[in-house]
């Protein structure tokens, strides 16, 4: 198991309240596959510094969890064939 | 005019050693803006004054934070 943290950009047109039930559901994956988030901070709607497929804003949430290699790798993938997911980051911050 | 008289370098020590942070994070974009130009660019060390590991991994930080839309990868503001 490898300490993740990963990075989402979502769609500004999402509810707000949409937000942490559609995150829990990308989340579900990690939970299936042994793994464990952490924690879910969801930093709300923040101005892009550029613009991402023609949207200025972006709601930005970070994820901490802990899991397999592959786990993260599938989790990754079904959030870039999200239409609601602008961006993903997936990083391990002990590498550094 | 008669040109100033050579300065002498003062020798600058690296923020990162002196506060002893070990992980730069790219979340942390307040800190990461003091590392680019007003045009966006990473600035060189020697001007910041890190050190090698630290420089490199304000780069890293920076580059990050590009690629998730905290920080521009050009600004044309002026």
């Amino acid at each position: 198991m490898r300490q993740y943290e990963l990075m989402v950009i979502l769609d500004p047109e999402l509810e707000e309240r949409a937000v942490s039930p559609l995150i829990d559901g990308f989340l579900k994956v990690v939970r299936d596959g042994g793994g464990n988030v952490e924690k879910v901070d969801t930093w709300g709607r923040r101005r892009l510094a550029y613009e991402i497929n023609k949207k200025s804003e972006g709601i930005y949430s970070v994820v901490d969890l802990k899991a397999q290699p592959d786990v993260v790798k599938e989790l990754d993938r079904q959030l870039n064939l999200n239409e609601s997911v602008l961006r993903t980051k997936v990083l391990r911050p002990d590498t550094h | 005019m008669a040109k100033p008289p050579a300065r002498k370098p003062k020798k600058k020590v690296c923020v990162f050693c002196k506060e002893k942070i070990s992980y730069v994070d790219y979340k942390d974009t307040t800190l990461l803006r003091k590392f680019i130009s007003d045009r966006g660019k990473i600035r060189a060390r020697r001007v910041t004054g890190n050190c090698t590991q630290h420089q490199r991994d304000v780069a890293t930080a920076v580059k990050n934070s590009r690629e998730m839309a905290l920080l521009p990868y050009t600004s044309t503001a002026r």
